[in-house]
């Protein structure tokens, strides 16, 4: 397990992956950061938080998204922007499994607002896909230990320093 | 060390999460579209009842498909429109949009229209043949059910009468 765990493939293997998830979170937040009132629509919707917390959901949420995608994509931090997905994706799946429960017949709002969205109802399948990405989240914050991006320019710059300061 | 590790990750997602949240707070409170911190009245949650509608296509009140006797002709107005006046042929089904037809009514209609091996139904109502109008409105529904070629006439009751005068 540990000889898995610590294979030097699973930078190569988690690029890819956290390309794909960056794109999925950006593409995720742009009608969110701007249309933040019809988010907060959607996020009223789901009939999940108080009404005191629902804009500050709708403000922060997307941006959260947006600052993840980034990391993921220049590899910065990237097993911590992993588990904010993970995080992301426990609690949307918390959301479509009330909702679902509760036979709320709305579309997710994930990618588009509800009004924009009729034809894109939540259902198993959706949370089919957040578990998929879920797993690819966690698949990164556990396996990525070297990641490709900043984080290695960041760690062979920590490197030579030392190495110079040791000479 | 691994546990080190995991600590710097969860600090790392505590400061990053916070970071975007004051830009995102920050953002809104300087832009154009921003909304309030805090909302002070309930959102008018708009779910949307299933209602199985579907594609109605216009079609011109002198169109020859109007007369062919493979087409359905539908009166969608009340009944005291359709007794002053109807199109030779058209069958009357009331349409109330505040009074809507039963479901078993809609299925059992369009089932007999799909089976009656006529090439299209046609619809004219109250109105323009626009949203809203009767014959629209139960074409949509019709259409929902799965019959497929429904067409609407796209000109109010006057229009129509007039074109079907020889």
């Amino acid at each position: 397990m540990k000889k898995l765990m610590l294979w030097s493939g699973h930078a190569w293997v988690a690029l890819p992956v956290r390309f794909y998830l960056a794109y999925v979170f950006i593409s995720a937040c742009w009608h969110k950061i701007l249309e933040p009132g019809l988010f907060a629509v959607d996020v009223a919707t789901y009939q999940i938080l108080p009404l005191s917390l629902i804009n500050l959901a709708a403000i922060t949420l997307p941006w959260v998204e947006l600052g993840v995608g980034i990391m993921l994509i220049v590899g910065f931090r990237s097993r911590a922007a992993a588990l904010m997905v993970a995080g992301m994706m426990v609690i949307f799946m918390t959301a479509l499994g009330i909702a679902l429960y509760n036979e709320l017949d709305m579309s997710c709002g994930c990618f588009a607002s509800s009004a924009a969205a009729a034809e894109d109802p939540i259902s198993m399948m959706t949370m089919w896909r957040d578990a998929g990405w879920l797993a690819l989240a966690l698949y990164v914050v556990f396996f990525d230990r070297r990641s490709l991006g900043v984080d290695a320019w960041m760690q062979r710059v920590k490197e030579g320093k030392e190495k110079k300061n040791a000479s | 060390m691994a546990k080190k590790e995991a600590l710097i990750i969860l600090r790392d997602t505590v400061v990053f999460t916070v970071a975007f949240s004051v830009v995102g707070i920050v953002f809104n409170a300087v832009r154009e579209k921003g909304i309030p911190l805090i909302a002070t009245e309930a959102y008018e949650i708009y779910v949307p009842c299933p209602e199985p509608l579907g594609e109605v296509w216009p079609m011109a009140p002198d169109a020859a498909e109007v007369r062919d006797s493979r087409t359905i002709l539908i009166d969608a107005r009340s009944a005291e429109e359709y007794r002053d006046w109807h199109a030779p042929g058209a069958i009357h089904v009331l349409y109330d949009y505040l009074d809507p037809l039963p479901d078993e009514v809609l299925d059992r209609l369009s089932g007999e229209f799909a089976r009656s091996g006529k090439a299209r139904v046609v619809v004219y109502g109250d109105g323009e043949g626009k949203m809203g109008d009767t014959g629209y409105e139960l074409g949509r529904e019709l259409s929902g059910r799965g019959l497929r070629n429904v067409y609407v006439i796209e000109a109010d009751v006057e229009t129509f009468k007039r074109s079907l005068q020889p």
